[in-house]
């Protein structure tokens, strides 16, 4: 029986099983890199050296694959001069879970190196700043136009098929234009958030404003509704609760524009910030920051789906956007229908 | 082979009681006429309706039976000016009609309550349409829930209701844009037996407080028969009118009428048109015989 409770098909879990699963999910990938991180005999493929004995070319604290530090190792023993010693490490490019969870709080801390060189909570800031106005601007047309493609079969058939085809330029490959046209600062990141969100935004609101069930439309016609009153007082607020959840999955989208769009004119924001760390080889801190990434795309959709509810009474049913990488828009909106 | 239906009365005559009664009612001004319509659907010009016609009172209330594909709901969707008719016309107290209005209130078979309205927003959707201050339309609608016996449930919104509660605000909502006639598209079928019975006579009394013509569409033989004044009774292929019935049972109504030999009579009659008695006939299934039947299968 208890393995029915767990593994039910379609059937819903408990509130707590749920919530325990949830938290496996989380835990599940953190136990697996502690593991590599702290049993010593699981991978560790380095050696760092703690004595040299009488290798010459070895100094202390320097690591290097065990296959040569073993052969060194051996030729000393063979000619009896004094071993290395030393332990065995993972690369540096993968720290243990607590050296980047310490650099979650050093990082913020940590003077930059460079003079004019930003803090880590001011290049967060400037990422925020980027990916808002990209999705700002994107929202204000892409909106009412895909409302109006929605509504109207006129200007679906005047504007989907070359936002269709628009849709195929990946976006980063504007980004020499961007520059020519925008400068080296904000302005061509802005732009290529713009591009990335905008074609994908018309497309999918206007399929969720077409799916708009057209018996409510048609009662309302015989309650005296129709123009633009038709389209303000039903078909915009049928279709509310889906656009707003089509919008959390496209500021999901935006954010992956996000490193693409930092790296064209002048690096900046969050890209500038981990490419640095990498540079002085801080991994712990390049986790960190990328994890930041993460956690607050992560916690601005929570945030947004608590507000969803709370706006929208009507449908207390919530369904969490999943802020995965871009696909096709109908598929991705199907899947969150589903 | 006669059967013990065949001891009822014939509908067809009338007691005299019954006769005056429909004197009275073809005395009443006409509200709705149709006149030769016809709907041809698709390239291979599919007729739907042929050359359908006719006239409804003030006040009646015609149920519209029919097997399916007998165009009874493209019938409807051509009065309410949901659709567009191939040829003839339809006219609401003489007038043409071109396009949906809300003179012509509708109940569809789906609810169609507007979520993200509360129970009273929706009735007052069509106040506002029509431009009436939204002080008004509350008030008025307000009124109109009260009667259907909704005037506690203002506040909550559809999907906290039943079923029945829903089909109920649909009608206020409908009503309360005082339309000329009220047209029903098979509006009880989603809901369980009781709770349709019961929705019968909260329609039956709302229509006999509130001066409107009703239009009913029901695959429900004894629905029709319990409702309606006549039945408008359409056959299938093409579309068309098979028999226009005055319905025999008395007003008003009540469910002890079911076992009444008019109300025999007529559903007898009903399910003739609608079934005739050759496709009736069950087809014999080629079934090969898989187990000795004993006294235990008849």
């Amino acid at each position: 029986m208890a393995h029915r409770d767990w593994l039910g098909l379609k059937m819903e879990l408990p509130r707590a099983r749920r919530l325990q699963l949830t938290l496996l999910s989380f835990l599940l990938p953190l136990l697996i890199w502690s593991a590599i991180s702290y049993i010593p005999w699981l991978w560790h493929p380095s050696i760092r050296v703690t004595a040299t004995g009488d290798v010459d070319y070895f100094t202390e604290e320097m690591e290097l694959p065990r296959a040569d530090f073993e052969s060194e190792a051996a030729k000393m023993r063979a000619q009896g001069l004094a071993v290395p010693e030393g332990y065995r490490v993972n690369p540096l490019y993968l720290p243990a879970p607590h050296q980047v969870a310490r650099a979650f709080y050093t990082g913020f801390t940590t003077e930059p190196r460079l003079p004019g060189e930003p803090w880590l909570h001011e290049s967060l800031g400037h990422s925020i700043r980027t990916i808002f106005w990209g999705f700002f601007i994107s929202s204000i047309f892409g909106l009412p136009l895909g409302i109006l493609c929605g509504t109207y079969r006129f200007f679906s058939r005047l504007q989907e098929p070359f936002i269709e085809f628009f849709r195929y330029l990946p976006a980063p490959a504007f980004g020499a234009l961007a520059v020519a046209v925008l400068g080296i600062d904000d302005g061509p990141k802005i732009a290529i958030i713009f591009i990335g969100t905008f074609f994908q935004q018309v497309l999918v609101i206007s399929n969720t404003v077409r799916k708009v069930d057209p018996a409510l439309i048609e009662a309302s016609q015989t309650l005296g509704a129709k123009g633009w009153n038709l389209v303000r007082r039903v078909i915009i607020p049928a279709s509310i609760t889906d656009v707003y959840n089509d919008m959390r999955i496209l500021l999901g989208w935006a954010w992956t524009y996000l490193i693409v769009a930092e790296v064209v004119g002048t690096m900046s924001g969050i890209t500038y910030s981990i490419n640095q760390q990498a540079r002085y080889r801080n991994f712990d801190n390049v986790y960190a920051e990328i994890m930041m990434i993460g956690i607050i795309g992560f916690s601005s959709d929570l945030f947004l789906a608590w507000i969803g509810r709370l706006i929208f009474p009507w449908k207390r049913t919530a369904r969490t956007a999943s802020p995965s990488g871009a696909s096709k828009p109908t598929l991705a909106a199907a899947a969150v229908r589903a | 082979m006669p059967t013990p239906l065949d001891s009822l009365p014939d509908y067809r005559k009338l007691a005299r009681e019954v006769k005056a009664r429909f004197e009275r009612i073809r005395q009443r001004p006409v509200i709705l006429s149709v006149r030769n319509l016809e709907k041809s659907f698709g390239a291979e010009m599919h007729t739907a309706l042929d050359h359908v016609s006719l006239e409804i009172h003030r006040r009646e209330f015609i149920c519209v039976i029919g097997p399916s594909g007998c165009g009874k709901s493209t019938l409807i969707r051509i009065i309410a000016g949901l659709d567009q008719a191939t040829s003839g016309e339809v006219l609401l107290d003489g007038k043409a009609v071109t396009g949906p209005g809300p003179d012509r209130g509708m109940v569809f078979q789906g609810y169609t309550l507007f979520p993200w309205r509360t129970v009273k927003a929706n009735v007052m959707f069509g106040l506002e349409m029509r431009g009436k201050d939204k002080s008004t339309a509350e008030i008025e609608a307000r009124q109109w829930l009260d009667m259907v016996g909704l005037g506690k449930f203002e506040n909550s919104y559809p999907h906290e209701l039943s079923g029945g509660m829903k089909q109920r605000v649909a009608i206020a909502r409908a009503l309360a844009n005082e339309p000329r006639i009220l047209i029903m598209d098979e509006p009880f079928a989603a809901l369980d037996a009781q709770t349709r019975c019961q929705m019968q006579n909260y329609l039956l009394q709302i229509w006999r407080k509130v001066d409107v013509t009703i239009l009913f569409i029901t695959h429900d033989l004894e629905e029709a028969a319990y409702l309606s004044d006549r039945i408008l009774v359409m056959g299938a292929n093409p579309g068309r009118v098979v028999e226009f019935i005055d319905n025999p049972v008395p007003r008003p109504r009540n469910v002890a009428q079911f076992v009444s030999p008019e109300f025999l009579a007529l559903k007898l009659r009903l399910e003739e048109l609608i079934h005739p008695p050759m496709e009736i006939e069950e087809e014999r299934l080629p079934m090969v015989k898989l187990t000795n039947a004993g006294d235990d299968v008849e």
